[in-house]
Parts: C-alpha cells; sequence; structure tokens
C-alpha cells in the first residue's frame, strides 16, 4: 500500500520528532498499565485478605417468614413458619450435607460450626464474644489460627479456648489462664485459655473465641444439629455460583463471601472509578499529544500536499496517510509503552518493606494490556483524523503559489 | 491535427468583499495536438489565472472549456482530481519535489498513489522518463540533494508519467539560471518534437517564448493576437 509507504517516510524523516511522540504515548500507556495494574492488585490483595480468613461460603438454616406471603403460598408458607416458630434453627442432618458438599468438584475444606454470642467473664472484667465451635482437627480449615498464634498452642482439647490478642488483652487474659463462659443459650463454664492469635482482621482478634463443637454443644443446647457450615473454595470468584447450586441441592441458605462482605464491594467499585478516570485522563493525553503533532505535520506539509493534490491524487490518499501515520504511532507508541508498563509494574512489585511484604501491591500481569493497546491504537487514529480532513482539504493552488 | 484544448468566453473576476477584480473579460483559446504555445503578457495580466482554469485548479466565474474532447466545467471535485491526475501535466516556477523520495519515486508519485504502489511496469517508465531528462543516474537519489535544474527537469519527468494530453507549465525556467533554462527548454522542445506532447508555457523570457511554435498574449484581460512564433523571432 503506496499511502502506507508515505506514511512511514514521513514518520521516518523526522526521527527525533516521532521518537518525543512515540515516547510520549508510551509514557501515557505506562500510566495506564501502571494504574490498572495497582488497582487490580489493590483488589486482589483486599480479597485475598477477606477470603483467606473467612468462609466462601456460609450454609445456615432458611431464615424464619423469609419470604413475603403472596397468593396461593400463603398459606403453605404460614405453615412453615408455624412450624419453625417452636423448632430451634439448626441443621439436624449436618453430616449427610457435609458429604454432599465434600463430593462438589472446587470445595477445599469444610467446617460444621456451632457459633453463638457469649460473654466472657474474668474477675470484673466481661466482654461480649462471639463463639465459634468447630471440629479441632478443622480448627485452620476456614480461618488460619494455629499458623497465626502468639502464644499457647492450637489443641483445644474438652475445656480449651483459643481467643484474639485484643480480646485477650481488653480482658488481661494469657495464655494457661482460666476464664469464665457465659452464653445466650445460659450455658455456663470456665474453660481455659489455650492459646493467643493475631490474624490481624480487627473483627477476629477482637471478638471471637474458637472452642470444640463438643464443648460447644452443651453450652448452646444443641446436642445434635449445627448452626452453619462453612465452606472454602479452590477459585472464590466462584462462590456465587456454588453458593446457588447448595442452596437449590441443600435447602439451606447459602450465602458467598461478597454478601457478607458489601462493603469490600463498595470500596472496590469506588477504587475502580478513580482508576478509570485516571485511564480515561491518560488516553485524552494520548489523543491530544497526537492530534497536536499531526495537525502541525499536516501545516508543514501544505506546500507538499497541496503539490500532490495538483496532480489529481485523491484527497482520500491523503487522508490515509496521515492516519496511518496515526495509526503507527498509535501501534509503536502502545507497544514500547506495554513494555515499559509491564516492566515497571514487575519491578515494583518485586520491592519488599523491611518485613519481606510488598509495599505496593502490584499485579503486573493485570496491566489490561490488549485493552489499552486497542485503545491507544484506535485513539491516535482517531486523533489524526482532524489533520488528515484538513490536509485533504487543502487548496492546490495555495500551495503552488506560496 | 486534433484539437487538445478549446475554451471560450473565459471570465475571471476576483471578489474581495465589495470589491471585483476583473481578471479575464472573454478569453477563447485552442490548441492542437503537439503545439508548444507560450503564454505571455506583462506581469498581472492573468497569465497564472488563465493556467489554473485550463488546468482544473480553479474554476472560472464564467466560459466553456473542453480538454481532450469532455466539457470540464460540470465536473464535481473528484472528477476534476482524476481528470487532472491522468490527462494533465503541471510544471510550476518551483519545482516542488517531493522532500522525503527519491528521484524516480517523485516521478512515479502521480501514477503510483491513485494504483496503490510503484510496480515494475511505473518504476520502468519512471527511470525512462528519468533517463530521457538526462538523470539515469541520479534514480535513486534524494529530491533533496538534486541541484535546482536537475529538480525542475525531475519535475518535467514527473509532469509527464502519466502520459498527460497537455502539460501545463507556469514559468518552469523562472527560477533558473541561463544553462539550466537552456537544458529544461530544450527537454519540452524533444518531448513535444519526439512524442508529440502538447505544451502550454507561460514565461516572461523572450528566449524561451522565441523557440514556441506559437505565442498567445494576454493584455488586459484578453487574447491580443495569435501570430506564427516564427514571426517574432529576431
Ligand atoms: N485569488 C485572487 N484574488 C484576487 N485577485 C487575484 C487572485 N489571484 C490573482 N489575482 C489578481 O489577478 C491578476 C492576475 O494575476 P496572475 O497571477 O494571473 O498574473 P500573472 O500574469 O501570472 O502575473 P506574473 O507574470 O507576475 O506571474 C493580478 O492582478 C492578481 O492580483
Ligand atoms: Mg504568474
Amino acid at each position: 500500500m503506496f499511502a502506507l509507504k508515505v506514511a512511514r517516510r514521513y514518520l521516518t524523516s523526522n526521527p527525533a520528532q516521532t521518537v518525543l511522540l512515540v515516547t510520549g504515548v508510551a509514557l501515557g500507556v505506562t500510566v495506564f498499565i501502571f494504574i490498572t495494574a495497582l488497582i487490580e492488585g489493590l483488589a486482589i490483595r483486599l480479597t485475598d485478605q477477606v477470603t483467606a480468613n473467612s468462609a466462601h461460603v456460609t450454609l445456615e438454616p432458611p431464615t424464619r417468614l423469609a419470604e413475603i406471603l403472596t397468593g396461593d403460598e400463603a398459606v403453605r408458607t404460614e405453615g412453615v413458619a408455624l412450624v419453625s416458630t417452636f423448632q430451634r434453627r439448626q441443621i439436624r442432618a449436618w453430616r449427610s450435607t457435609a458429604e454432599l458438599i465434600t463430593r462438589q468438584p472446587g470445595v477445599s475444606a469444610l467446617s460444621p460450626q456451632i457459633s453463638g454470642n457469649a460473654f466472657l467473664v474474668k474477675g470484673e472484667a466481661v466482654q461480649p464474644v462471639s463463639v465459634t465451635g468447630l471440629e479441632p482437627e478443622g480448627l485452620d480449615a476456614i480461618t488460619p489460627i494455629t499458623p497465626n498464634l502468639v502464644s499457647g498452642q492450637g489443641a483445644l482439647g474438652a475445656d480449651g479456648l483459643l481467643i484474639g490478642t485484643q480480646l485477650a488483652e481488653d480482658l488481661g487474659l494469657t495464655a494457661g489462664q482460666p476464664v469464665l463462659l457465659r452464653t445466650d443459650r445460659g450455658g455456663e463454664r470456665l474453660l481455659t485459655v489455650r492459646g493467643v492469635f493475631k490474624t490481624g482482621l480487627q473483627s477476629l482478634d477482637s471478638r471471637v473465641a474458637f472452642l470444640s463443637l463438643q464443648t460447644a454443644r452443651p453450652l448452646f443446647d444443641l446436642p445434635e444439629g449445627v448452626t452453619n457450615i462453612e465452606i472454602k473454595l479452590d477459585d472464590p470468584g466462584r462462590a456465587r455460583e456454588v453458593a446457588d447450586f447448595l442452596a437449590g441441592a441443600t435447602g439451606l441458605r447459602a450465602t458467598p463471601w461478597q454478601e457478607k462482605n458489601l462493603n469490600l464491594e463498595d470500596a472496590l467499585e469506588a477504587q475502580g472509578r478513580t482508576g478509570t478516570l485516571i485511564q480515561l485522563f491518560s488516553l485524552i493525553s494520548i489523543v491530544i499529544g497526537v492530534a497536536s503533532a499531526l495537525v502541525l505535520s499536516a501545516y508543514r506539509r501544505r506546500s507538499e500536499v497541496g503539490i500532490m493534490r495538483a496532480f489529481g491524487i485523491s484527497g482520500g490518499f491523503i487522508v490515509a496517510v496521515f492516519m496511518l501515520q496515526g495509526l503507527l504511532i498509535g501501534l509503536a507508541g502502545g507497544l514500547l509503552g506495554c513494555v515499559s508498563g509491564y516492566g515497571l509494574c514487575t519491578f515494583l512489585a518485586s520491592l519488599t518493606d523491611a518485613e519481606g511484604n510488598a509495599p505496593l501491591p502490584i499485579a503486573p500481569e493485570r496491566g489490561g494490556y490488549v485493552a489499552v493497546l486497542i485503545l491507544t491504537t484506535l485513539g491516535a487514529v482517531l486523533a489524526s483524523a482532524f489533520p488528515a480532513r484538513s490536509a485533504s482539504r487543502i487548496d492546490p493552488l495555495e500551495a503552488i503559489q506560496q | 491535427m486534433s484539437r487538445v484544448l478549446q475554451a471560450r468566453g473565459v471570465v475571471m473576476t476576483f471578489r474581495n468583499g465589495d470589491e471585483e477584480t476583473e481578471v479575464l473579460r472573454g478569453i477563447d483559446v485552442a490548441l492542437e495536438t503537439g503545439e508548444l504555445v507560450a503564454l505571455v503578457g506583462a506581469s498581472g495580466s492573468g497569465k497564472s489565472t488563465l493556467l489554473s482554469i485550463l488546468g482544473l485548479l480553479l474554476r472560472p466565474t464564467a466560459g466553456e472549456i473542453e480538454i481532450a474532447g469532455q466539457r470540464v466545467e460540470g465536473m464535481s471535485e473528484r472528477a476534476r482530481a482524476a481528470f487532472r491526475n491522468q490527462r494533465l501535466g503541471f510544471v510550476f516556477q518551483f519545482h516542488h519535489l517531493l522532500p522525503d523520495f527519491s528521484a524516480m519515486e517523485n516521478v512515479a508519485f502521480p501514477a503510483a498513489a491513485p494504483a496503490g504502489g510503484i510496480s515494475p511496469e511505473m518504476r520502468r517508465r519512471a527511470l525512462s522518463l528519468l533517463d530521457r531528462v538526462g538523470l539515469a543516474d541520479r534514480a535513486d537519489f534524494p529530491a533533496t540533494r538534486l541541484s535546482g535544474g536537475q529538480k525542475q527537469r525531475v519535475a518535467i519527468a514527473r509532469a509527464l508519467m502519466n502520459k498527460p494530453d497537455l502539460v501545463i507549465a507556469d514559468e518552469p525556467t523562472g527560477n533558473l539560471d541561463l544553462r539550466s533554462a537552456g537544458q529544461v527548454l530544450d527537454l519540452m522542445e524533444e518531448v513535444n518534437r519526439e512524442d508529440g506532447g502538447t505544451f502550454l508555457i507561460c514565461t516572461h523570457d523572450e528566449h524561451v517564448a522565441a523557440r514556441c511554435s506559437r505565442r498567445i498574449q494576454l493584455v488586459d484581460g484578453r487574447v491580443q493576437a495569435q501570430d506564427e512564433g516564427s514571426d517574432h523571432r529576431d
């Protein structure tokens, strides 16, 4: 294609200017990639923090009167409501349910639990706690507790209790000391603090106490059932579909982790919007840069273009020459920017502080490379449309007479 | 001999606000194939304006123009551009070569751009034209590295690339020294004699006008006399 040859020749005829222009575009692309990788990395880090320490899907007994009563269903639903009023909310058949869940592909761990509210009493000090009774061998299935112990050990035993550092501090407790647990079901028992953990999550460290399922049964007056089953998946991203499936298969209420962390979703969305704004501005600056450079180039080449018009070379050819220049600049700048953006992100991701943590949660592989390459190229072509059009309309006479 | 150009009653009036300048006041011109015609007249008499109109670069206020048997007044801009490309060749006072291309590429350009590339056949023609203007050894030189006279000869080769019916030249030697001007004129004469190319050359140079077969003199926006060139040789 001859127009392409002319476009290339025009770009190479002033190498310094072209290099500057391509570098400018590449810089904009680098900013775009950096922001994208940072926002994505931040989302991954926040999500990981949540999904690493909490269940991906929680199964609970269906809520009472969860449905709005409509027409024909009214009678039936009311019947259910009447029955359940007298029933304890629990999962009785938890063993068979657990078996069913274990067979599902993608499920990596599960933990049947008795959860309830209680007070820890130590002398004059009283603290409300959220008690989780679980199978001792599954202590770390949902929340890694053992690796996060700061004192004591993770063996729960018959009267053992594990609490977070914050709670331990509030009550003045240390590993090995006794403490009284009083549940909202009226159960009361003297337990021993076996270990103190620190997960870094405020809600866990200040409000949760772990004990064994067997210890929890009499305290919460649940001789057979459990109150909830917590599930961990290989891929937390599939939580919603797994929850939907399990809700259908078990008749229980299944809640994916996202719904228990609506704040997180809001925060991620707000972050995403900020990122989009910066991405948009970097694209706009690319478009303006390319447009102004080509407007200047079209102006400098007025007489050349005019003479081409005098020989009867079509306006379409002139348009093609300038738009192809835009395309080449966009492609070159985009590719260069992708390389430098990836380099920058990889470098920043490899940095570590004194504790060996990455200060910037960058995900270099999530830089939006294909998107930015396409957008930059399109943007550069778009930017060249105006100068191309004005060049194609140059009056040959003006060019000849000057 | 067939008629290449026939213009009748060409009027050109420029308007600048309320001010009107009537530059051409009814011009009749006819050119036969193979003629080498000089267009002469005082500065400001309208020579360049007439050439622009005959070269389809400017639309006249009135008048009929027929080139190579085709009426051109009603043509769209696109059709006029295509017509210029296929039927007309231009040489201007300044060479207007494309600085980023070689001599050969400059010559081939008017054919290559519409076709989408320089075909081997175009290349051969461009090289033979360069040979004809005496620049075979400069084919791959960038246009910027040629002398003024060489550039103008390349411009003539470019004007001939698409085998035009008519070559319009506006002071083609105006910017050259005597020797280069002589070479350029020799060349046009040669092409005219050997290939039967038709030339309309506007000039201030009496030497140039004298070597043309005929001259058209513009005075006060009208054609004064159409004499045999030989009558004016001194
Ligand atoms: N676009 C225009 N608008 C107004 N007047 C114009 C325009 N173009 C040319 N003229 C006028 O038309 C007249 C003829 O100009 P033209 O360039 O045709 O003269 P010329 O014979 O070629 O002169 P020279 O020998 O100096 O080149 C001049 O008076 C010029 O000022
Ligand atoms: Mg003139």
